[in-house]
């Protein structure tokens, strides 16, 4: 029975093409991701992609290890050195890019230590060139300090326990940093969460006609009218729906992160994602991010389908499911930006694909006098949607009437 | 096995489709005669659990069938008026998916799947797409797959609607042969379907069985005569007025008129049998000439 409903979901030309549309779009995101990482020869090139990736990720492994106080030290001489080269001082762009390229193996490190000595708004990519070596010792510290200094200046409004809060994540966060080249997983989560958007829209669309499509080719008086047409016939189309949904994202999701991991390298997965994102209080790794990531995208996309198939459901009508993806994805970030809604704009289900920005973001919400970050209250919280949303779905299709 | 409507009535909105039917079946073929709009429809899609009645029950032997849900709908095959399919599928995978939400085991599907396509014409379709059928075809996939449980109840709506005349006399005879012990209702507004191959008759106009019986009572029980006569061209339109014409044919001698009447309606005029055309005419008047109604 399953393999018929999947047999009319792909036997349709428009699905085809969508699937057809769906791997155009996983090679040009894999090429644009894969043109983020790029590399600076000795000769001021830039080499970008595969071979840039190889080169930066040589010239990275060179400083690997962890980042202690001796690293830090060693980071802020070789940064002073570089920058009294007549490379530096030159005027010449490719002199400078030379220069750059001296740079680029410890230019992690040297980020660690912007950041530590920026505003905490900002980002000052010279703060390094004032900082002595015995200053760069500080590092961990200053993340703390400027934390609580942030806090005490009343520029955002935080509860004590949501201060209290922090300051324990950014105090709890493990030191020294581990220090490899992770520009693979950088640029990887910096795009996946569009190619998820693309995605789901696109799995919403494959779906959205699951239920309604009986209506359409006026199949369902027959199909109501069989032994199992209201109750298995019913669940093996939720089923078709779950398992289109998650067959296809599991395998998009891992294929455009092959690619990209095999393209730029797949080193740094148990790098502190702080060295990307230095304010978050999320203390995990690259790998686990990543894994936050696709599982929020995952209860995003099952929403969306799921939402799209009770609108099929419902309806009747093919394109009101396929707008419903579109709505439940793209209207709300519209809205959200329209309508200011602070506090409630967090909990949208367009959120479960922007974990990547709200992992930079520091979103804090207080359950029963608990603390908690958005992210571990808005992924359990749809996952649970979906799962009482499946019992409806069941009900309105079973007891249809056919009129 | 009965099946047994007890005071069945289907309102939508404010106009009632089906009006406090009640009636007995068993084994045999029923024809459901009626034009377009009587009701005929909404009472099959209530006989094979599409719609809920809106009071009153359909029992089989006994049993609300609503409540039986999935048990009574196994004994059913349906035929609808509209008949849908899924276009991109093969007759042969058409045929396995019904089997399948049929609760028909996939071993015993695709021998019976083979047996009914051979039945019904389509061997040498089987790996065609639904969509590339031609009409009839796609109307003997229909049969098939309403025939794939080998149901008790075999309900047909309209099922020669569309088909030309060869096609519609194979597929009456395909019907016949299928009736054999199980009970088939059978709507139409072709007279001549239901004249050959029911058993019992229902006239339903606006909701309500106005007539059932054989072919011979529902003729029997009509209270005026068929009468037929000669007259001339320039006097069919009078007669038109006054009088119900079941047919007119036009002869050297004049334009020879069937007439409905108590009394003789002209001097030549010579009282003839009546026809279960005469009595759908008859009962269903100016509605029964309608363009989708074929006597």
């Amino acid at each position: 029975m399953l393999q018929f409903e999947l047999k009319k979901v792909f036997s349709k030309f428009k699905n085809r093409m969508a699937i057809v549309l769906l791997l155009v779009i996983l090679v040009a995101v894999s090429m644009l991701t894969m043109n983020r990482v790029e590399y600076v020869d000795s000769d001021g090139n830039h080499v970008s992609g595969l071979i840039g990736a190889r080169s930066l990720r040589a010239e990275k492994n060179k400083w690997k290890g962890e980042v202690t106080e001796d690293v830090l030290e060693a980071v802020v001489r070789e940064n002073e050195a570089v920058n009294h080269s007549p490379e530096f001082q030159s005027d010449n762009i490719e002199e400078l890019d030379e220069a750059y390229a001296r740079k680029q193996g410890f230019s992690g490190i040297a980020e660690i230590i912007n950041n530590a000595f920026s505003e905490w708004r900002d980002y000052d990519y010279f703060a390094i060139d004032n900082v002595s070596s015995e200053e760069a010792k500080s590092v961990y510290a200053r993340r703390i300090s400027n934390l609580k200094q942030f806090l005490d200046s009343g520029e955002e409004v935080f509860s004590d326990s949501q201060k209290e809060y922090m300051i324990k994540k950014y105090e709890d966060l493990e030191t020294p940093f581990y220090y490899e080249y992770t520009d693979g997983w950088s640029a990887l989560l910096q795009n996946i969460s569009t190619f998820i958007l693309v995605l789901a829209l696109i799995i919403g669309f494959l779906v959205s006609g699951i239920f309604s499509s009986e209506f359409q080719t006026k199949a369902d008086a027959i199909f109501f009218s069989t032994k199992l047409g209201r109750n298995r016939a019913v669940l093996s189309k939720m089923g078709a729906g779950f398992l289109i949904t998650t067959v296809f994202y599991v395998a998009f999701v891992l294929l455009y992160t092959f690619v990209v991991l095999l393209a730029l390298g797949a080193d740094g997965a148990n790098c502190p994602i702080q060295m990307d994102m230095w304010r978050s209080v999320y203390n995990v790794t690259f790998l686990q991010a990543y894994l936050l990531i696709v599982a929020g995208g995952y209860v995003g996309t099952l929403f969306a389908a799921t939402l799209s198939m009770l609108a099929s459901a419902i309806t009747r009508s093919t394109a009101t499911a396929i707008i419903v993806p579109f709505i439940v994805l793209c209207a709300f970030p519209f809205l959200s930006r329209v309508i200011t809604l602070p506090g409630i704009c967090s909990y949208f289900p367009d959120q479960l694909l922007e974990i990547y920005i709200t992992m930079k973001d520091c979103v804090l919400v207080e359950l029963g006098g608990e603390v908690v970050d958005v992210v571990s209250v808005i992924v359990p919280v749809y996952a649970a949607v979906c799962l009482l949303l499946e019992p409806v779905l069941y009900k309105v299709y079973k007891r249809t009437q056919v009129s | 096995m009965e099946l047994e409507f007890k005071d069945l009535t289907k309102n939508f909105g404010g106009f009632t489709a089906v009006d406090h039917i009640n009636l007995v079946m068993t084994n045999g073929v029923y024809g459901l005669l009626g034009v377009n709009g009587a009701g005929k429809t909404t009472l099959m899609r209530m006989l094979c659990t599409l719609l809920l009645p809106t009071s009153g029950t359909i029992t089989y032997n006994g049993k609300n069938i609503f409540k039986m849900d999935g048990e009574y709908r196994k004994r059913l095959g349906y035929l609808p008026q509209e008949f849908g399919f899924y276009p991109e599928f093969t007759v042969q995978d058409y045929l396995l998916y019904i089997a399948s939400i049929k609760g028909i085991r996939p071993a015993v599907a695709r021998k019976r799947v083979k047996q009914l396509v051979a039945k019904v014409g389509l061997s040498k379709a089987a790996d065609k797409k639904m969509k590339k059928l031609s009409g009839g075809m796609k109307r003997r996939a229909g049969v098939a797959q309403a025939m794939l449980n080998d149901p008790e109840i075999l309900v047909l709506d309209e099922p020669t609607a569309g088909l030309d005349p060869n096609e519609r006399i194979r597929f009456r005879n395909l019907i016949s042969e299928l009736s054999e012990e199980r009970l088939v209702l059978l709507s139409t507004h072709i007279v001549s379907d239901i004249e050959y191959i029911a058993n019992e008759i229902w006239l339903m106009k606006d909701g309500t069985l106005m007539h059932k019986g054989t072919a011979d009572e529902i003729i029997n029980s009509m209270p005026e005569q068929v009468w037929q006569c000669f007259v001339d061209k320039n006097m069919v339109s009078e007669y038109m007025k006054k009088y119900k014409i079941s047919n007119m044919k036009a002869e050297p001698q004049g334009v020879e008129l069937r007439i409905i009447a108590k009394e003789r309606p002209s001097e030549n005029a010579r009282s003839t049998q009546a026809s279960l055309e005469d009595v759908f005419l008859y009962y269903f008047g100016e509605k029964a000439g309608g363009e989708d109604v074929a006597i």
